[in-house]
């Protein structure tokens, strides 16, 4: 704090420059973007490249728009998680990147979902929904594998992409499950009912299924609001780690869980995207008022 | 869809917050008046006030006790985050620097004790002035550098940085005048350096006060200036 007099007349005389970096360093940086160039986890923005970028996305649910002009850039093979209040759009938002609500009658989307490298709009018509979906897995909030056994979960995929070579279905099975952290559990009973399986493992054995497709995309609809703390706890150290293989998406209720496990964050409210920073931002000094007074809890 | 409440949703939890805030009033409000009654009972040679400031400061270290005990229990209760974190985290450093500025008081009160012994001999006394003063002056700078952080308030803070500008001249200006006494009269350079240990605590006191202004900056702005040799401009701080 210590400067000169004269130091203080050239920042007085200059207020555009004061605004922008209150204190300014010798480099021109403040000293908060130095702290957070310092602790972020992942390297500066341009050094990501676009998994995914929405691009004016609206969504109606026959006359009820739920989406309003969402732009959004996803990096690859980081977490992005989706939070906001309940209705505020975030589950309608991830489930335009698979097209689940093709599902839906009388949905319509606007605008267009990107998928880069390849320049796919994921929302056109002419983009077959089966194989988006093949491309960008789901998992749902409550685990739900088929009732079939633990093997034919994750090998079910495979074969309808067409897989038929006994040996090589298994050595990816066997890939899959031990992504998805789960084969060590498994791996003496894989002909027993996914169904036998606790919440945890079942929603592990769906994320294992989900990425025995080899999908570029992830995309988790509030995975482990059915579970308890322990299976969380695996679930969120399941997602930290598929960082290295995957770009994930993931809507969550619980806050502290998208502090925890994501790179970035997006706040949504009312059908609009409010505000999308790195976590470690949006989590110690968000640019907005809304989403502070969401995540503080000033809310309700 | 719900709206944004005036408070947080749990209402203790504001209640938490808002008791730590006014725990950390007081103590800075204690630590201000600690530091003008160590400087009277110095200059006024007054046994009983430096024992009473001596008293006072065991509260001062209940308070820090306490106050962080609280901040510890709201992060691990609350998990606060955003405008709530940078609160909780200012308030705990700013608890820390409180306390030591409460020490340095204690410093000067016991000198008081001991130059009471020997009033005749004070060498002290052509800096009498300068002393009223950095005490005055470090006590207001305290008082304004935790009304800040109450209020969340970056350009009370800069006040504050602008103050311990001019606090440092004083001691500069203090530390020469005792260097001519000292060469006067060799016989009393005891006294003189405890003297100057007295205005070194006056500076350290401006010093901790100027550190809980930064604390305040971090947390209006989240931006931590501490070791930035920032500029102080109008218009830092503001965030909309």
């Amino acid at each position: 704090m210590q400067v000169t007099r004269e130091k203080q007349d050239r920042a007085e005389s200059s207020p555009q420059t004061v605004a922008e970096a209150p204190f300014p360093t010798e480099k021109g940086r403040s000293a908060g973007q130095i702290a957070i160039e310092m602790t972020r986890k992942v390297a500066p923005d341009e050094a990501r490249a676009v998994k995914a970028r929405a691009e004016n996305l609206s969504f109606f649910y026959a006359s009820v728009q739920a989406l309003k002009s969402v732009s959004i850039e996803i990096r690859d093979k980081q977490v992005t998680a989706l939070i906001g209040p309940s209705g505020c759009g975030k589950s309608t938002f991830l489930r335009c990147f698979n097209r689940m609500h093709d599902l839906t009658p009388e949905t319509r989307y606007a605008g267009r979902v990107m998928l880069y490298p390849d320049e796919i709009d994921l929302v056109s018509r002419k983009v077959d929904p089966i194989e988006v979906r093949m491309r960008i897995g789901m998992v749902f909030q409550k685990p739900n594998p088929f009732p079939k056994s633990i093997f034919e979960n994750v090998a079910y995929g495979l074969r309808v992409r067409g897989m038929r070579a006994k040996v090589l279905v298994e050595e990816e099975v066997e890939k899959a499950l031990r992504g998805a952290a789960l084969w060590d559990e498994v791996k003496d009973r894989l002909n027993s009912s996914g169904l036998s399986l606790s919440g945890g493992q079942q929603q592990r054995l769906c994320i294992a299924r989900a990425l025995a497709t080899n999908p570029e995309i992830l995309l988790f609809d509030e995975p482990t609001s059915a579970l308890d703390p322990i299976a969380t706890a695996r679930i969120e150290e399941l997602i930290s780690e598929l960082r290295d293989k995957v770009t994930v998406i993931i809507v969550t209720h619980n806050m502290q869980q998208a502090a925890r496990v994501s790179d970035y964050t997006a706040f949504m409210y009312l059908g609009e995207l409010i505000e999308f920073d790195e976590t470690s931002q949006l989590f110690t000094n968000p640019s907005k008022k809304a989403t502070e007074d969401y995540i503080t809890g000033r809310y309700g | 869809m719900p709206e944004p409440t005036e408070g947080h949703t749990h209402r203790d939890y504001d209640g938490a917050l808002s008791r730590l805030r006014l725990r950390v009033l007081e103590m800075g409000g204690l630590v201000s008046d600690q530091v003008t009654a160590a400087v009277r009972a110095l200059l006024e040679y007054d046994r009983a006030a430096a024992e009473q400031v001596l008293l006072r400061e065991r509260q001062i270290n209940e308070y820090d006790t306490e106050i962080e005990a609280e901040t510890f229990r709201l992060l691990a209760r609350r998990a606060p985050v955003a405008t709530d974190l940078r609160t909780v985290l200012a308030i705990s450093r700013a608890v820390t620097d409180l306390e030591r500025a409460g020490d340095e008081s204690k410093k000067i009160a016991r000198f008081a004790l001991a130059t009471a012994e020997r009033m005749a001999s004070d060498p002290s006394v052509p800096v009498h002035t300068h002393l009223r003063h950095m005490a005055e002056l470090a006590s207001r700078m305290m008082r304004h550098a935790v009304d800040a952080l109450d209020r969340a308030d970056a350009s009370a803070a800069h006040e504050v940085a602008r103050m311990d500008k001019e606090l440092d001249q004083e001691f500069e200006t203090a530390l020469r005048r005792l260097m001519t006494v000292a060469m006067e009269h060799s016989r009393v350079i005891r006294a003189t350096i405890d003297t100057v240990f007295a205005l070194k605590s006056l500076e350290r006191i401006g010093d901790h006060a100027k550190n809980v202004a930064e604390h305040v900056v971090f947390l209006v702005s989240g931006n931590d200036v501490r070791h930035a040799h920032a500029v102080l401009g109008p218009a830092a701080g503001q965030r909309h």
